[in-house]
């Protein structure tokens, strides 16, 4: 048919007005995206729709969506079924809506995307912290502070306690004949006393190790949520393990808090010095990227001591001796404390110079050291020998001096350590020293010293003169001898000296 | 002497050859809107240079990089999203148009002598931006793009006699890696543009010089004349249809814009590798037979439509009047829909 050029200049006018209008229409998405908190549509394959809709018209999990459309997920299309997808076979796998899916996303299913993420994280400490089923810690909740017969083995002390930082060991709720229970919509349920767990060592049904969820929360997966300290700070807490109280004491701390709105919390990929030179967090340290070194998943790649035991040791040394005695070679790749101690001063290298950070790590192995071999090592030296000799129970936490023992290097020990470690002199101080000194002088050897008259009369007389030949040491040794009234005179003199200057200095009596 | 002497005399134009040159007497056949489908790739070629030379500015041909480029390009770099989903749109909209506009002349039979080799060069032009369209989605290195070079290098392996030399040639190397990144970067950007705008200029200079062979419609022969001028009217109505192309682009990259899929992983194949849709029929080919059959049946199709004008004239000679090449022609068309449907569908 043809046109006559009339109506052809009327369809180009037109037409471009439309065309003005569409680029119009591009200039403003252009300018929204441009503000600050955009977030662009979410991308929803037909899958995720179907779940969005259904969940949402429900109101279960309506939430969960709705959150889960603020994410990067979304952003990029990575729709609920890309996570909760299962496979034929798999243990937990159920069909919900014509899709096979399973309610617990583990580390092998976030790995299909984030490989090396998911094999750094399952190398790592934090993968094995399920491993503490069956410690000493975990005694003290399944048997001492609770019972594991209690309303058919609930381990409520466990449960909702230990294993909600260190992670269950994941079961499917089954019936009295065996065979996995589900609701009347066909949901496989779990069995309460397992889950729900976040866990970050969870032992998954799967054979996966850990959660990525433990720190990265459901189902915004915000990276600022993540490199927050206080999100470390679900678990690290408390009398035990105070990291996030000695971070917020500490300078780190206070300039995160003093300057937060000028972290870029949200940058990709938040390199310390490029992306933000406000403060360092937990992340900054352990976990994130330099100008020169890429980010881990395993938060032991630039940690060279451990300050979880009753004494220290330097962080390769547990692997290093599994090495030498089964005769295997040490791999190429691994990293010894002094690789993992140069990864860190990578990081501390970015604000402080060369001379500042050797000279901190000379106060900080000093302090590990005085803990060491004044009260960790002599210690549990002592505790190990009256458990041997018989003169304690093979019971733990029966007897008074093992509550005493225990408070002594889990408790403020370790915060003694970690205050050195991360520059929280309180935590070092009376958090620390105060209360190791305080545990062992008024506690541990008094308690020490009445078992072993105790071990005298009731018939142990051999076991009560090896142990109290051990304290006879112990009191004698250079550290511990102002105790006895042995003092050292050449010390007696500088004190009374350094006194002496001090009521000067003050005009004190 | 003013400005407008001295520009005359130092940019000398031949006005009676400008003339000549825009008066063009056109067919009337191509007053029909559905006529324009040869002018529209040349567009989308002009937009694919424009939208590629900004992208140019951001994109980072290196393995560790280049994701991260596109990615920059597209969440924050300013209006980077609509150039990049304008550069991808014009591509499929260049191959559709590409594919329509090949219909068209091999059903209206517009190939044959004296037009023969402008039908070859034609073909060459579709085979080059099919190139264009596999090394551009190659240069984003995500998954799809990796896996496509993957089995897009490992076919051009089994090409007889030249393929392993052929494969290292495209990888530059036995590996996918930096070279083969620089390669594809290199044709998409330069090799390629060069060669098609040698082959447009070759087959614009024939359409030229041959003219556009006439077609008869009902109704055309009342028209007392047979043509009619280049400009205003054909040029108007250009001017309209790449005004909708545009209003288009613009529309797809508003509605449509163009994602990312997760970074290339060579450890980790994907579950489902598909090209993009202009390659399922081959893709489908290469399911159902092996390797060596599958490579060389798209190099026979390929050597037939380069033939097509030729064996045609064979067979108007043997069977005249018969209009075996117009069946022949329908049924290739159907197996490459069913091809194409097939993949779409199928796993």
């Amino acid at each position: 048919m043809a046109t006559s050029l009339t109506t052809k200049r009327t369809i180009i006018g037109i037409a471009s007005i439309v065309l003005l209008a569409v680029l119009v229409i591009a200039l403003w998405k252009e300018t929204q995206r441009q503000m600050p908190n955009f977030k662009p549509d979410p991308i929803m394959d037909a899958g995720t729709k179907h779940c969005i809709s259904c969940h949402s018209e429900k109101g279960v999990g309506k939430v969960i969506a709705e959150q889960w459309k603020e994410s990067k997920h979304a952003e990029v299309g990575v729709g609920c079924l890309e996570c909760h997808k299962a496979e034929e076979g798999d243990v937990d796998a159920f069909d919900h809506e014509g899709d096979l899916i399973a309610t617990i996303v583990t580390p092998k299913d976030c790995g299909r995307c984030h490989m090396d993420e998911v094999e750094q994280f399952t190398s790592s400490h934090h993968a094995d912290a399920g491993m503490i089923m069956g410690s000493l810690d975990n005694v003290l909740a399944e048997v001492v502070e609770g019972h594991t017969a209690f309303n058919n083995g609930a381990n409520p002390a466990a449960a909702s306690g230990c294993w909600q930082c260190h992670g269950s060991k994941v079961a499917l709720l089954m019936d009295s004949e065996g065979n996995p229970v589900k609701d009347d919509k066909g949901i496989l349920k779990f069995d309460p006393k397992t889950w729900p767990n976040t866990g970050i060592g969870r032992v998954n049904l799967d054979g996966s190790k850990g959660s990525c969820a433990a720190c990265h929360n459901r189902h915004h997966f915000s990276v600022a949520q993540v490199r927050q300290p206080e999100n470390c700070g679900k678990c690290h807490m408390g009398p035990d393990h105070p990291q996030i109280e000695i971070y917020n004491e500490s300078k780190h701390g206070i300039n995160y808090h003093a300057h937060r709105e000028k972290m870029n919390l949200d940058e990709k990929p938040w390199i310390v010095g490029e992306d933000y030179i406000a403060a360092p967090t937990c992340a900054t340290c352990h976990m994130s990227a330099t100008p020169d070194m890429p980010i881990t998943h395993d938060v032991g790649d630039r940690i060279s001591w451990t300050l979880r035991p009753a004494v220290s040791q330097k962080i390769d040394a547990s692997t290093l001796a599994k090495y030498k005695a089964s005769g295997e070679a040490v791999p190429e790749d691994f990293l010894t404390w002094e690789d993992r101690r140069s990864n860190m001063q990578n990081v501390c290298k970015q604000c402080h110079t060369k001379a500042y950070l050797e000279n901190f790590y000379v106060q900080y192995d000093n302090e590990v050291n005085l803990y060491n071999e004044k009260y960790g090592i002599p210690a549990t030296d002592i505790m190990k020998a009256m458990k041997a000799n018989g003169m304690l129970t093979s019971m733990n936490f029966d007897e008074k001096i093992e509550w005493t023992y225990f408070l002594l290097w889990h408790h403020e020990g370790r915060r003694a350590r970690m205050g050195a470690a991360m520059m929280g002199p309180d935590y070092t101080q009376w958090h620390g020293n105060f209360e190791v000194a305080e545990r062992m002088y008024t506690e541990f050897i008094p308690e020490l010293k009445e078992m072993i008259v105790e071990a005298k009369v009731h018939r142990h007389a051999s076991e009560a003169r090896e142990v109290e030949a051990m304290l006879t040491t112990l009191l004698n040794s250079e550290m511990h001898q102002w105790y006895i009234g042995k003092m050292d005179p050449e010390e007696v003199k500088k004190r009374k000296e350094e006194s002496a200057k001090f009521r000067e200095r003050y005009s004190t009596d | 002497m003013g400005l407008k002497n001295w520009f005359k005399e130092s940019f000398p134009v031949d006005t009676v050859a400008l003339i000549t040159l825009t008066s063009e007497p056109i067919p009337n056949h191509l007053k029909r809107w559905w006529w324009g489908l040869g002018g529209t790739p040349l567009f989308m070629f002009i937009i694919q240079i424009l939208t590629g030379l900004m992208l140019i500015f951001y994109y980072v041909p290196d393995p560790d990089k280049a994701y991260q480029s596109v990615e920059y390009i597209t969440y924050t770099s300013k209006f980077g999203w609509l150039i990049r989903s304008i550069h991808r749109w014009a591509s499929n909209i260049m191959i559709a148009a590409l594919l329509l506009h090949m219909l068209r002349v091999f059903f209206t039979r517009t190939y044959r002598r004296p037009r023969e080799l402008n039908w070859m060069f034609g073909v060459t032009l579709l085979l080059l931006t099919l190139f264009f369209g596999f090394t551009g989605y190659s240069l984003v290195y995500e998954q799809m793009s990796y896996w496509a070079m993957k089995v897009g290098t490992g076919i051009a392996g089994a090409t007889p006699f030249i393929g392993p030399w052929l494969a290292d040639f495209i990888r530059g190397g036995s590996e996918i890696g930096q070279n083969t990144l620089t390669r594809f970067f290199l044709f998409h950007i330069a090799l390629l543009p060069f060669i098609t705008l040698l082959f447009v200029g070759l087959h614009l200079y024939l359409i030229r010089t041959l003219g556009v062979s006439e077609l008869k419609f009902p109704g055309d022969e009342k028209a007392k004349k047979k043509t009619y001028p280049l400009f205003p009217d054909h040029v108007y109505t250009e001017i309209i249809v790449v005004t909708l192309i545009l209003i288009l682009l613009v529309s797809l990259s508003l509605l449509f814009p163009a994602g990312l899929g997760e970074p290339a992983d060579p450890s980790v194949t994907p579950l489902h590798i598909k090209p993009e849709w202009y390659f399922f029929p081959v893709f489908r080919w290469l399911k159902i037979t092996n390797l060596n059959v599958g490579v060389l049946g798209p190099i026979i199709f390929i050597f037939l439509l380069y033939a097509w004008p030729f064996i045609d004239r064979l067979f108007e000679k043997k069977f005249p009047g018969k209009e075996i090449t117009f069946w022949i022609g329908i049924a290739g068309f159907l197996t490459i829909m069913v091809f194409l449907v097939w993949e779409i569908f199928g796993h």
